[in-house]
């Protein structure tokens, strides 16, 4: 009875139960609503399945253990965006640390293997899954303070001010970082969007 | 504004279709099972941040290293401090008489003016209070020379030049962009009463005699 209620609840209205009684249905709520569209953002960010995978477990206990620095004029999506962003954006410095300090830094390992791919025949190209893998790998090929306003406008749907709030930048910067990573992008892209 | 970020959207039109298109990434099934295996444990890894606690070491020794650098400092340059106080007293290049000469100049003045005002006082250093203009400036006689680089005979001789150090003879080297100044001895010879007395008394009867001579003149005339 009191799940179906909660569940009816808000995000915000259920981190208020979850602040003032420390219900852990709440809790569970939340990251049943999140853990997907978090995992989504923070691979599309990082490109590695397991790496994501740690990066939204991370974040999932740093809202446990940090619930009360939650303030009640923010979303609650923005917040855990915030966090997950954060988390993800170390993890990608703390990689690119461990490949330059890599005894056996191989090509392999620094760059994601596009170009290879971008050279193939159109309709293999064309091609659905292949076509993503290519998108995938080109996305993380951006600068990632452009990758990341890209994949939160574009992929994850979020409005400029969301963006803006996440990313703690004003609307106009965060507009025109979306512009300069399509941009990039695009580039990247080139052998598919010929004109 | 508006239409060029529409216009951009329309330019990226494909791109931003494939962008939407790309498949959602999912949590794998036991990821809520590990989050909360991991609650339970208390496996947080490095999610709790330790906050540096406040210790007196910390704090002392950036201070103590402060302190040393400024001891240091004084210890081992003392000569230098000195010689810039020494800058700023030195008198004007084109003032190169001797101390004694201008202390007996002063002193003529003073007694040719025969009437010495209670202001008018003469310092034991040399230093003579002047009246003129109704304004009082002080002005004191210095040495033309370095006084850390010369030797006053008067106080070699008598063995109280305990004081004088030879580090700043070795300045000269490093100053080099002024002129170097004479390096000499001072004779320096500090007015007493029997000599201002005695100099008083001659320029009385030189006067007496002036008087004599032009009443003479006036009783002949």
């Amino acid at each position: 009875m009191l799940n179906k209620l909660l569940t009816e609840l808000s995000d915000e209205e259920l981190i208020k139960e979850y602040q003032d009684n420390n219900t852990p249905e709440a809790y569970d709520i939340l990251v049943k609503r999140y853990k997907d569209p978090l995992m989504n953002f923070v691979y599309r960010f990082v490109g590695d399945r397991d790496i994501c995978t740690d990066v939204v477990q991370d974040t999932m206990i740093k809202f446990y253990l940090n619930k009360d620095s939650y303030r009640s004029f923010a979303k609650f999506s923005t917040w855990i965006y915030t966090i997950a962003g954060n988390l993800a954006k170390n993890e990608l410095k703390r990689r690119r640390r461990r490949i330059i300090f890599s005894i056996d830094n191989s090509d392999d390992e620094r760059s994601p293997q596009i170009e290879d791919k971008m050279f193939l025949a159109p309709d293999k190209a064309a091609d659905g899954e292949m076509r993503n893998e290519i998108i995938q790998k080109a996305l993380l090929k951006v600068k990632p303070v452009y990758r990341e306003v890209v994949i939160l406008r574009d992929i994850q749907d979020l409005s400029y001010e969301e963006i803006s709030e996440i990313t703690g930048l004003a609307i106009g910067t965060v507009k025109s970082r979306i512009n300069r990573g399509r941009a990039q992008l695009q580039k990247l892209l080139k052998h598919i969007y010929r004109e | 504004m508006k239409k060029i970020y529409n216009d951009e959207e329309n330019k990226y039109s494909k791109l931003l279709k494939d962008l939407k298109e790309l498949p959602k990434i999912k949590s794998p099934d036991n990821f809520e099972y590990n989050l909360l295996t991991r609650i339970q444990n208390k496996n947080f890894g490095k999610m709790i941040i330790e906050r540096p606690q406040f210790s007196w070491a910390k704090f002392l020794a950036p201070s103590a290293v402060v302190v040393t650098t400024i001891t240091l400092f004084f210890i081992f340059f003392p000569a230098s401090q000195e010689n810039n106080n020494q800058l700023l007293q030195q008198t004007k290049p084109g003032n190169n008489q001797s101390v004694t000469d201008k202390t007996t100049q002063d002193q003529i003045k003073l007694n040719s003016q025969q009437s010495v005002s209670p202001n008018q006082k003469l310092q034991p250093n040399s230093s003579v209070l002047l009246e003129s203009n109704n304004q009082t400036a002080k002005q004191s006689v210095r040495s033309p020379f370095y006084d850390s680089r010369s030797i006053r005979l008067d106080d070699y001789i008598s063995g109280s030049n305990k004081n004088q150090s030879n580090t700043n003879r070795g300045n000269i080297v490093n100053n080099g962009e002024e002129p170097s100044r004479y390096d000499g001895f001072i004779v320096s010879e500090k007015p007493d009463k029997k000599t201002l007395e005695r100099y008083r008394a001659v320029v009385d009867s030189i006067k007496k005699a002036q008087l004599k001579a032009d009443s003479l003149k006036k009783v002949q005339k």
